[in-house]
């Protein structure tokens, strides 16, 4: 098995996650993608915003850049440009990502710059206490949504395929070892690649939302989720309330910083 | 007089914050007052959090450091505030935790183990009911009548449903009677009911949002950012009784904009947030202040840069909130000192917004945002606060109109007469651009030179709204200091202690009015000060930079602080005692 210590920074546990949270399942996920590629501590750049997930890159032994809220994209893109050969990595969460972040989510994925998001999902503002986020489902109840939720909610990772992005897939902390498999073909993907990660948040949502405790909301993800496969064949009806998990999308596009390095050819060569 | 402070000390997660603000509300309904202070670390678990709650048969004037009963839920909570105890206190833990005894007897303290995770198992709770086993102990050594302590629970808990209640109240009664037989006798300090006067619990954001709701606030835009977060979610709470329309946005600027389109057709908004918040709102309070729409930002102030102390205080946005723009417009900017002040700023913020057609930014911080204090009832007068609406045209004037609406009509005193859209006699053009009296788009330098001056002068004319600082304690003294904000209550405490040891030693000016700086009004009340004394929060003493930009009057000596912890009586002693030392050695 995998000696996870490697990679973490042990004297800063206890994680601050709670009890029942998805994110601790998530982190080592990602750390068993990490090990398989085999890469190298010095070689990922991992980059987070603000938020429950987004406290993740104090625990894990690589390059790590904590930054500001919803700007973790807009960083990891200049790192990325300015170091093309590190492996860019960036934790971010729903509110972090498609809210206070949402256009950077966006841009990055239209440029298809080489960039692994792992975006944590728990439909909700955990850290600050409950608020409502672009994914909370309509209806939901919210530290900020007392009588409900009256907005419709984000496709987080069909934003980032409408926008360009090369490869978005969907999945679970209920389903940790194929979530492996996700992660593992974003990072090796090139091109801006998404891995939405569906995960509790038993104390802001579970709770209020009578879910209930983390193993609680991990099998209700599990009933909610279907594969893509089957998914195909059910009625958008059918659909309302379910999870689509799988690999959305897997396409060759052009990616960013290669088109860069081209465009500096160019410019030199017509130059000289 | 009797008095005691207590803290209650654990791990982020274990429901300090919501227990000890229950156990204020307890000791106000058995006719004590409190002052309390939450200290968080920015983390959902894990991490030293505590609360601490200064209740007396008086009022109080500041929370002030010595303890008498130490809650400890962690081991940690003992080795953090032991050193704080005094003789004669306590400090209750579970055994489990294994705290060594001698430790707290040598500060002369009583030790109190309490099985407190057994008593609340016993009586079918879960560890989670741990506090309110502690707070059911807390009344048992302290004669505190527990009817008080079980009254809040049934409000507390009341959406949580009759099982949850009983089981609350069981384990509170049977710590409340473990406590009080076996260690009742040993512990001197105690809390009895005192009968009265009325009397409510209350923190600075609930009385911004109260004083704002009373003022007529009918729109409210945020996004997520402690300590600003709950002023928004009280008035979202009260959204559906009082007919507010509350949004929470994507982000800080939209959340800005957002209130400035509302204000824009006759809205009351407000944006509460905090500085990096505000940061993001910058762009928009130009606009606001360009197309002259009235908004109120709630500033909350914590340490920064950045992220920074995300849970904790801080004084060091006063400069960035007066000058953060990029060109020149008016703005006003106030600060309240007290619960009481914090109520008046929330409706007067409003109206002075309306009144000049500008952005108001209203400042606060963690400390006096979270801080519970008890008010007598008389103290929030509902009927105090007047709507002002200004220079507001009514559907009246609208009729009488003849000839072209000027939304942006050239005055004597900038205040131009607005109208709402929604007028067939004024439709009317605003633009972003500079532009004329119609709000057309207009680069002529003569009308850019006109409606800049026009707005400009606004500034001039706020200054008849703007109070001169006020003066506590006596009018002469040897030392003046000078304060803005939450300061005020631990300074209030200094200067007496001071003055009770000599007299007239001390005296405070404080600012609530800070920008545009009332300079004629300052003056006389700056003027022939002995000695004076910035105290703030912050590294640069930025109300005294403030001061000497405004009437040229240098302050020279600051007390100063900037660890993200709210002001102490006794650390403005010992640093006044610094700056004494360093005057006689300099
Ligand atoms: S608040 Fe929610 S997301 Fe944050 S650590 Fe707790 S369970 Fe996880």
């Amino acid at each position: 098995m995998l000696d996870y210590n490697k990679y973490l920074r042990q004297q800063k546990f206890p994680l601050i996650w709670c009890a029942g949270c998805g994110d601790g399942i998530v982190l080592k996920s990602m750390l068993r993608a990490i090990d398989k590629i085999g890469l190298s501590k010095d070689e990922i750049c991992m980059v987070s915003g603000i938020g429950c997930s987004s406290r993740l890159t104090g625990y894990v032994d690589f390059n790590t850049l904590h930054t500001t809220h919803g700007r973790a994209i807009a960083f990891a893109t200049g790192v990325k440009m300015a170091k093309p050969e590190m492996h860019v990595i960036v934790v971010t969460g729903d509110g972090d990502a498609t809210a206070i972040g949402g256009n950077h989510y966006i841009h990055a994925a239209r440029r298809n710059i080489d960039i692994s998001v792992i975006l944590f999902n728990n439909n909700i503002y955990g850290m600050t206490g409950g608020q409502v986020s672009p994914t909370t489902p309509i209806g939901s109840r919210a530290s900020t949504a007392p009588f409900g939720n009256p907005e419709n909610s984000f496709n987080i990772s069909g934003l980032a395929e409408a926008a360009g992005a090369s490869f978005v897939a969907r999945g679970t902390v209920h389903d940790a070892l194929i979530l492996d498999k996700y992660i593992e073909k974003a990072i090796r993907k090139k091109g801006f690649s998404v891995v939405e990660v569906m995960t509790p948040c038993p104390t802001a949502y579970g709770r209020r939302n009578r879910i209930g405790d983390g193993v609680a909301m991990i099998k209700d993800l599990k009933e909610h989720s279907v594969s893509v496969r089957k998914a195909s064949k059910m009625s958008e009806e059918e659909l309302n309330d379910k999870v689509v998990t799988g690999i959305l999308v897997d396409r060759e596009r052009p990616e960013y910083t290669d088109n860069y390095n081209k465009l500096i050819e160019r410019v030199k060569g017509s130059n000289s | 007089m009797s008095e005691l402070t207590l803290i209650i000390g654990g791990n982020a997660g274990q429901g300090l914050e919501s227990s000890g603000a229950g156990f204020c509300k307890a000791l106000n309904r058995g006719g004590l007052h409190v002052f309390s202070v939450q200290d968080n670390r920015s983390r959902i678990r894990g991490g030293h959090n505590f609360y601490l709650i200064k209740t007396s048969t008086e009022p109080i004037v500041s929370w002030t450091e010595p303890v008498h009963l130490l809650i400890a839920l962690t081991a940690e909570t003992v080795d953090i505030h032991l050193g704080k105890i005094v003789p004669g206190g306590a400090v209750v833990y579970d055994p489990s935790l294994e705290i060594d005894e001698d430790r707290i007897k040598d500060r002369e303290a009583i030790p109190i183990p309490l099985p407190l995770y057994d008593i609340a198992g016993e009586a079918g709770g879960s560890k989670m009911m741990a506090n309110t086993a502690a707070l059911g102990a807390v009344a048992g050594l302290t004669n505190f009548p527990i009817k008080h302590l079980l009254s809040v629970i049934e409000d507390n808990f009341r959406k949580k449903g009759d099982k949850v209640i009983n089981i609350n109240k069981k384990v509170a009664e049977s710590a409340h009677d473990h406590a009080a037989s076996k260690f009742g006798d040993s512990f001197k300090f105690n809390m009895e009911q005192q009968n009265g006067a009325q009397r409510m619990v209350m923190n600075g954001n609930e009385a911004i949002s109260l004083g704002a709701l009373v003022a007529g606030c009918n729109f409210v835009s945020a996004y997520p950012m402690t300590p600003g977060s709950s002023i928004f979610e009280w008035l979202n709470k009260h959204a559906d009784e009082y007919g507010i329309v509350s949004k929470q946005a994507e982000d800080e600027i939209a959340a800005v904009c957002m209130s400035v389109g509302a204000a824009h057709v006759g809205a009351r908004a407000l944006v509460p947030t905090s500085g990096g918040g505000f940061s993001l709102m910058v762009e928009a309070l130009g606009l606001a202040g360009m197309l002259e729409e009235p908004i109120v930002i709630v500033l909350a102030q914590r340490p920064g840069p950045s992220t920074s102390l995300a849970t904790r205080t801080e004084q060091a946005d006063l400069l960035y909130a007066i000058n953060a723009s990029q060109g020149e417009f008016p703005r006003i900017v106030i600060a309240p000192g007290t619960i009481e002040e914090c109520y008046e700023c929330g409706g007067r913020a409003l109206n002075l917004a309306e009144k000049y057609q500008t952005p108001v930014i209203l400042m606060t911080d963690q400390f006096l945002a979270t801080s519970n204090r008890t008010l007598d009832k008389n103290n929030i007068d509902l009927g105090a606060i007047k709507i002002d609406r200004g220079a507001l045209l009514t559907d009246d004037d609208l009729d009488k109109i003849d000839g072209e609406y000027k939304r942006y009509k050239f005055t004597e005193n900038g205040i131009s007469p607005r109208a709402l859209p929604g007028h067939q006699n004024a439709i009317f053009k605003t633009t972003s651009d500079e532009h004329n009296e119609l709000g057309e788009i207009v680069e002529a330098a003569d009308n850019r030179i006109r409606m800049n001056t026009k707005r400009m002068k606004k500034l001039e004319t706020a200054l008849a709204d703007m109070n001169p600082p006020k003066t506590h304690g006596l009018e002469d003294a040897d030392i003046t200091f000078v304060c803005w904000g939450s300061t005020l209550a631990p300074l209030t405490e200094a200067m007496n202690r001071l003055n009770n040891e000599t007299s007239n030693t001390a005296n405070i000016i404080q600012f609530i009015d800070l920008f545009p700086m009332p300079v004629e009004k300052v003056m006389p009340v700056l003027k022939n000060r002995k000695r004076l004394i910035t105290v703030e929060g912050n590294y640069t003493a930025q109300l005294g930079s403030l001061l000497q930009m405004t009437t040229g009057v240098k302050i020279e000596e600051h007390i100063l602080k900037f660890d993200g912890r709210p002001f102490s009586p006794e650390y403005i002693l010992e640093h006044l005692k610094k700056l004494e030392k360093r005057g006689r050695n300099g």
